[in-house]
């Protein structure tokens, strides 16, 4: 496949640089995970305008055949762009092709920033261990920048649905629950208590409508081994909403990988305080713990929509079995943890 | 378990075969191969005891709502199938006793909790 692959994004990559000459592709390889994207990186090489030689690592981020979540890209491509260069830092976005004749499906080609890792079970042994009260100091306060960006002068408000403050938390709840109505595999009691007691108890509306990331979490950033965040990944389901929805999110239970602590890093009130600093909002407790809520309900509907698109055969890979094997059950726990109820 | 663990089965002996081929990039089969692991010490997991798990539960779920009946039919598939109908009208008699009769709810919870722990998967991250 990654061979095939080659020179017909080569092809693709010459079109959109009609500057250079022999551009070619090498390297190219799939990176491990990546459910709802098919991610590779690879080498560009070419020679510019004046014949010099030049090269850059590249990522490579294509739809699969069926997506563990239905997003659309364009979104995701805008919102790597719209904060590049910022405080809160993202790889450079380079093309977006939305059209499937290129690569049999849509991509888009953005810069590989090296060198650094995403993976959560990194962060307990050495050389990454000593590292989590700064890793978690840039986490939260890079997701109370996210918070703080105002959507409009980002010009995110042109590619994102609009909503009111009043109206965050029931879209939200709306769209998930229907995911779970449409491809829940089984009956799931304790998550449609939790709709109930949601629907029963709305949060106030939100401070402000910002943006939200969607899926920041321990595991969707790059870091090193002193703690800093180099990229923030994984853009695909950004919208407009509450920002305590991000903040609910990166306090789901299942993202403490078991250690009870906020992402596996540092006590939750400790991560609300750099929040709140960082953002120049308040995490009032009861609102938040409504979205920490919302965030195991969306968590279950994501699993449930893996298990899905397995089932009914888009995509047969590994990873799309993975997340509802290891995820359901402990969704279910973290949702009882969450009303209390374990 | 869903996708259920016959089919993932199934599809992972064809992935491990596929993954035989020498030609194919290191990257790609140790992800391939990473994850199939991991399945497989799922599947192994629930194996022993999924069967008495679901007979465990469907009997609670049936007290609960005051059903006859006992499970014959000990195939996974008949088991869970079985299992589905009675979680789904477990839902509803949750719905419908919610504020209304705390002892039937507090039963209800309990067995949930009881059902979540038995299904609890080794290295749950929560």
């Amino acid at each position: 496949m990654s061979s095939t692959l080659e020179p017909r994004l080569a092809a693709y990559i010459a079109g959109r640089m009609p500057e250079a000459s022999e551009v070619a592709v090498d390297s190219l390889g799939r990176i491990s995970g990546g459910a709802s994207r098919e991610t590779y990186r690879f080498r560009l090489t070419w020679r510019d305008a004046a014949g010099t030689p030049r090269e850059r690592k590249l990522i490579l981020r294509r739809d699969p055949p069926a997506s563990l979540i239905d997003t659309e890209r364009r979104i995701e491509f805008e919102a790597y762009r719209a904060f590049h260069g910022s405080a809160v830092p993202v790889p450079e976005m380079l093309w977006l092709e939305e059209a499937d004749a290129a690569l049999d499906h849509p991509f888009f080609v953005a810069e590989e920033i090296a060198g650094h890792q995403a993976s959560p079970g990194l962060l307990w042994a050495e050389p990454y261990a000593g590292c989590h009260q700064h890793l978690a100091e840039r986490k939260w306060t890079i997701l109370g920048e996210i918070a703080k960006a105002d959507p409009l002068a980002l010009g995110l408000d042109k590619v994102m649905e609009p909503v009111t403050a009043d109206a965050c938390w029931k879209r939200e709840l709306v769209y998930w629950e229907g995911v779970l109505d449409e491809d829940e595999a089984e009956p799931l009691p304790i998550i449609r208590a939790a709709i109930r007691w949601l629907r029963a108890n709305p949060p106030p509306p939100a401070q402000k409508v910002g943006v939200v990331h969607g899926d920041y979490r321990t595991g969707n950033f790059l870091f090193d081994t002193k703690g800093e965040i180099h990229g923030v990944l994984d853009w695909e389901m950004a919208h407009l909403g509450d920002p305590l929805e991000d903040l609910g999110w990166s306090f789901n239970p299942v993202w403490s990988f078991g250690r009870v602590l906020a992402g596996g890093l540092i006590p939750q009130d400790e991560a609300v305080a750099i929040w709140e600093r960082s953002s120049g909002l308040k995490a009032d407790p009861a609102a938040l713990q409504w979205w920490t809520l919302f965030n195991c309900v969306k968590g279950q509907a994501i699993w449930v929509s893996s298990a899905r698109a397995w089932i009914d055969g888009g995509n047969r890979e590994p990873i799309m079995a993975y997340p509802p094997w290891a995820l359901q059950n402990a969704q279910d726990r973290a949702a009882l943890k969450v009303m209390g109820r374990l | 378990m869903k996708p259920d663990v016959p089919a993932v089965l199934i599809e992972t002996a064809g992935l491990l075969a596929r993954n035989a081929d020498p030609s194919l990039p290191p990257a790609e089969r140790a992800s391939a191969l990473g994850l199939s692991a991991a399945l497989l010490g799922f599947a192994a997991q629930a194996w022993d005891g999924a069967a008495h798990n679901l007979v465990q539960e469907n009997r609670a779920i049936r007290s609960l709502l005051g059903e006859a009946g006992s499970d014959d039919d000990l195939r996974l598939s008949a088991l869970s199938v079985e299992n589905a109908r009675l979680r789904a009208a477990l839902i509803a008699l949750q719905a419908q006793v919610e504020g209304k009769d705390p002892a039937k709810e507090a039963a209800i919870w309990a067995e949930l909790v009881a059902s979540t722990e038995r299904r609890l998967v080794a290295g749950s991250p929560a």
